[in-house]
């Protein structure tokens, strides 16, 4: 591939439409009082179904990890049903299920043909491990001592280490320091009874979010999403996530290690999900480095200078400002050179940047709309996103208009009341030809 | 760098959606292919070049991929760059990617952005310039990809050394991006001469599927493919891999902290396969083995007797030389990698001496349908699929007969392949060991200020 992208925002992209592009986003409350996304795309025999807690690493408190391994031991075993049973009826049935855990959300996601003689027991199934799991300690033995083998390679993956201290240094004691999957330490403490306890705050109804999107009409939509939350307890909505700080100046670090490129990052806070200067970060992250070939720092960093294979930026809001962040890996020896032109490129972009790249830019983010839209896994992740972080139903509809309405001046105004360059944090992983000195 | 291993039935019963294929040619000898797909109003255009690493030979290895980067430096009438940005512009996306079989070209955009792409990829076709700067600046990017995606991974270089053993004398024994000196010596003739020798309409395929009328691709691709001449043709010499006469075993250190293991046998292919039926069957083979969580490697190595904290199995039924039947295993901590290596040789045993179960057969012809309807949610996937076939040489057909034929596999035909290709005197391990180093985060306080 001639492009990469080297850090991954998930729900980065977001974008504008053109009047024909529609998503018809319904939404609804089951029973249990549990909030539903659903898109009907009658065109292919097939159903993406989502179980979301506000249940994610955030909620770890002093048990770093917990969150993660809660999700992970899902589907592990049920009162009926032992791990192997389970893994055969979904394979049997050619079902996708997994499980995951981020910052913000953990979930559960399922894959399956509209077949009733497919769908009814995958469903039966899948709302049985969510909401009536055993944890056993043999089991969660076992997928600790996996879990520790990965953190042990962790220490050696020169990017995990990058991300693993950039979420320390810019979060400092917030609960989106740690890493996702805790650390050697945390984890070894884990119990079982920790993550009863963890499943048993958060896996409820009032904190959880269903999204469907498939062949499957309102009628079923509302009978599957009342199955799947049925067996959930109410409870109670997670709390509010406390403010974290910005840096108040500058930082940087090295951390010496024996790989052949440098990893490098320069980051700084961001905004939240649903911040109003989004619309203009965003138009102005997509120039600076988030549309591969079409942004500054590509044409900067890579094809003028051929210092690296990728280079990207990217605003990833969360439930409160998560990271701005750019990134790349450049040989040793060019690492100097390479921070240098990155910095230098953000400082000029702030300054003012050429009114036909600007034009260039909007007309990428109108005319690529229905791209973002293109496929059922595409409307079901921007949906979901929707409903969790509670945007308006037509914020697709609606970032058209904004990227329309934005200007030059809107876009500069935005990005210097949230970024300030003096006061970033620069990360390097590997042998740079650099010192860190004091100042 | 793709691999396309997973092919999906076709349940007749199954759907309406089950679009028919168009199917041109054009004067110069160029296929075209186009599928309709109507859920949105998009489209996705790939050009797809019969070459690849495995047309490649010592001294030039990569050659293809870092022909696939210069492609976007410009042509008589395009400056370098320009090509991503009119794409942009449009609001679409674009990218390129080379395996060992082929090179491919895509765009995905408007439907009503179709004719200007197929204009601007027509024009790249015959009328690239490489011009020496851009070509110097563009090689070392390549070679930052190469230490991105290889020297600093071990996993990666331990995968490269594995297939430099398991291949002597057949091309596939080098990587697709190439050896690093190699990179290093490219020059300009070099990737003219390529450049001039595949890049030709009779050499290509054009895919494009979406929201489109056949007929009209069809005339725009006669407009703009059809304007090029047709050249000379020579197929790579034959250099067919020798025969493996005994156990080959290779260890290899680098930076990581849990040993790991790679086991391959050589197999054939759909286009090398005397019988194709054995290819079904080592398909099926490996499904059992590592088709989700109830597949035998994740059930009794993982999860069973805990030896593995991972364990998989992989095969490519569709390349274009002979293929491999790989096994990959990380041990348990406590755990050795001969023991581990010994759990798989005692899974092999095990299929070789009994049949798999109807229930075994049964998931994988359920997996297998379902992927094929799941593929169907991105154009990308469908295009993919019809390329990548043609590229190769396999009629467009084998996709839609694949479930057909895994129908016909039978439990003793996957005992009967297990036995003549996972043989102890036809095997390849490469094994990877801590070489003890680590990252020295202590000796570096945070500074306050810049790094200089």
């Amino acid at each position: 591939m001639k492009q990469l992208t080297v850090w991954v925002f998930a729900f980065a992209c977001l974008l504008s439409t053109q009047a024909w592009a529609k998503v018809d986003i319904q939404t609804w409350q089951t029973a249990k009082g549990t909030k539903v996304m659903y898109v009907h795309a009658p065109q292919l025999p097939m159903v993406d179904v989502e179980l979301l807690f506000d249940a994610g690493s955030a909620r770890d408190g002093d048990q770093w990890g917990v969150a993660s391994f809660t999700a992970n031991l899902l589907g592990t075993a049920t009162p009926r049903h032992d791990e192997n049973q389970i893994s055969e009826t979904f394979n049997d049935l050619g079902v996708q299920i997994g499980s995951s855990a981020g910052r913000d959300t953990a979930s559960i996601h399922l894959r399956s043909l509209t077949r009733d003689e497919v769908l009814t027991p995958a469903m039966t199934l899948f709302a049985e491990i969510s909401s009536q799991p055993i944890f056993r300690k043999k089991i969660m033995a076992r997928e600790k001592a996996r879990l520790m083998t990965g953190l042990k390679q962790k220490t050696v993956k020169p990017q995990s280490m990058l991300s693993d201290e950039l979420w320390s240094k810019l979060y400092g004691d917030h609960p989106y320091a740690h890493p996702v999957s805790g650390t050697l330490k945390t984890v070894q403490k884990l119990t079982v009874d920790d993550v009863k306890a963890f499943y048993k705050r958060y896996y409820v109804a009032a904190n959880a979010q269903v999204t469907i999107v498939g062949a499957v009409d309102r009628k079923k939509a509302e009978q599957m999403a009342e199955a799947l939350t049925r067996n959930l307890p109410t409870g109670e909505k997670a709390s509010a996530l406390p403010q974290p700080k910005p840096l108040e100046k500058a930082q940087a670090k090295i951390i010496r290690f024996g790989s052949t490129q440098t990893y490098y990052t320069l980051a700084q806070q961001g905004v939240k999900r649903g911040d109003p200067d989004y619309y203009a970060l965003f138009l102005g992250n997509h120039l600076l480095g988030g549309s591969g070939f079409g942004s500054l720092l590509m044409e900067e960093v890579r094809e003028k200078r051929g210092l690296v294979y990728g280079v990207s930026s990217g605003f990833y809001p969360m439930k409160v400002p998560g990271p701005f962040q750019i990134g790349l890996s450049t040989k040793n020896t060019s690492a100097k050179e390479a921070d240098e032109v990155v910095k230098q490129t953000l400082a000029q972009f702030m300054k003012d940047f050429p009114d036909e790249k600007l034009e260039a830019i909007k007309s990428n983010l109108v005319g690529g709309f229905p791209l973002r839209i293109d496929s059922n896994s595409k409307i079901a992740g921007y949906i979901s996103m929707i409903g969790f972080y509670d945007m308006p139903l037509d914020y697709l509809e609606r970032f058209p208009k904004k990227m329309a309405e934005l200007s030059k001046e809107d876009v500069l105004k935005a990005w210097r009341k949230h970024i300030h360059p003096n006061k970033m944090l620069t990360l390097m992983v590997g042998e740079p030809d650099v010192k860190p000195v004091a100042k | 760098m793709v691999r396309i291993g997973w092919f999906g039935l076709v349940m007749a019963l199954a759907w309406p959606a089950h679009a028919s294929i168009s199917k041109f040619k054009l004067d110069n000898g160029m296929q075209v292919l186009v599928k309709e797909d109507h859920r949105a109003p998009v489209v996705v255009q790939q050009v797809w070049y019969r070459v690849g690493s495995n047309y490649e030979y010592g001294g030039i290895t990569g050659i293809s991929h870092m022909l696939e980067h210069m492609m976007f430096k410009g042509t008589k009438s395009l400056k370098p760059g320009e090509f991503s940005k009119t794409v942009s512009k449009l609001g679409g996306q674009d990218n390129a990617f080379t395996s060992n079989d082929y090179t491919a070209y895509y765009q995905v955009v408007g439907n009503q952005n179709l004719e200007k792409v197929m204009e601007l990829e027509s024009d790249r076709m015959r009328n690239l310039v490489i011009k020496d700067e851009e070509f110097q600046k563009e090689r070392d990017v390549v070679t930052e990809e190469r230490r991105w995606r290889v020297e600093d991974r071990p996993g990666s270089k331990l995968y490269e050394l594995f297939k430099a053993s398991a291949y002597v004398n057949s091309p596939q024994h080098h990587p697709v991006i190439g050896w690093m000196s190699d990179i290093r010596a490219y020059t300009v003739d070099d990737l003219q001469h390529w450049y001039q020798q595949w890049y030709a309409p009779n050499n290509a395929t054009l895919v494009v599927v979406g929201d489109v009328d056949p007929q009209q691709v069809y005339e725009w691709a006669k407009r703009y493919y059809g304007a090029h001449k047709p050249e000379t043709i020579t197929p790579p010499k034959p250099r067919v891999e020798i025969e493996q006469e005994g156990e080959r075993r290779i260890k290899m250190k680098g930076a990581t902290k849990s040993p790991s293991l790679i086991m391959g046998f050589h197999a054939p292919s759909l286009v090398t396969a005397k019988n194709s039926q054995e290819v079904y069957a080592l398909s099926v083979l490996n499904s059992v083995l590592d088709g989700g969580d109830s597949a035998r490697l994740p059930r009794d190595l993982v999860r069973g007797s805990k030896i593995a904290v991972s364990a998989g199995a992989s095969y490519d039924e569709t390349s274009r030389l002979e293929s491999l039947f790989m096994l990959n295993i990380t041990p348990s901590e406590g755990k050795t990698l001969e023991e581990a290596e010994a759990a798989l040789w005692a899974q092999i045993e095990q299929l070789q001496q009994q049949p798999i179960s109807e229930q075994e057969l049964k998931r994988v012809l359920a997996q297998t349908e379902a992927q094929y309807v799941f593929h169907q949610d991105s154009i990308q996937s469908q295009a993919m699929i019809l390329g990548s076939l043609v590229s190769i040489g396999l009629p467009i057909e084998t996709y839609d007969n694949w479930v057909e034929n895994l129908r016909q596999v039978t439990p003793e035909a996957v005992q009967a392949v297990a036995k003549k290709y996972l043989t102890r005197d036809k095997v390849t391990v490469a094994s990877l060991l801590p070489n003890g180093e680590g990252a020295k985060s202590s000796a570096v306080p945070v500074m306050e200020g810049g790094v200089r």
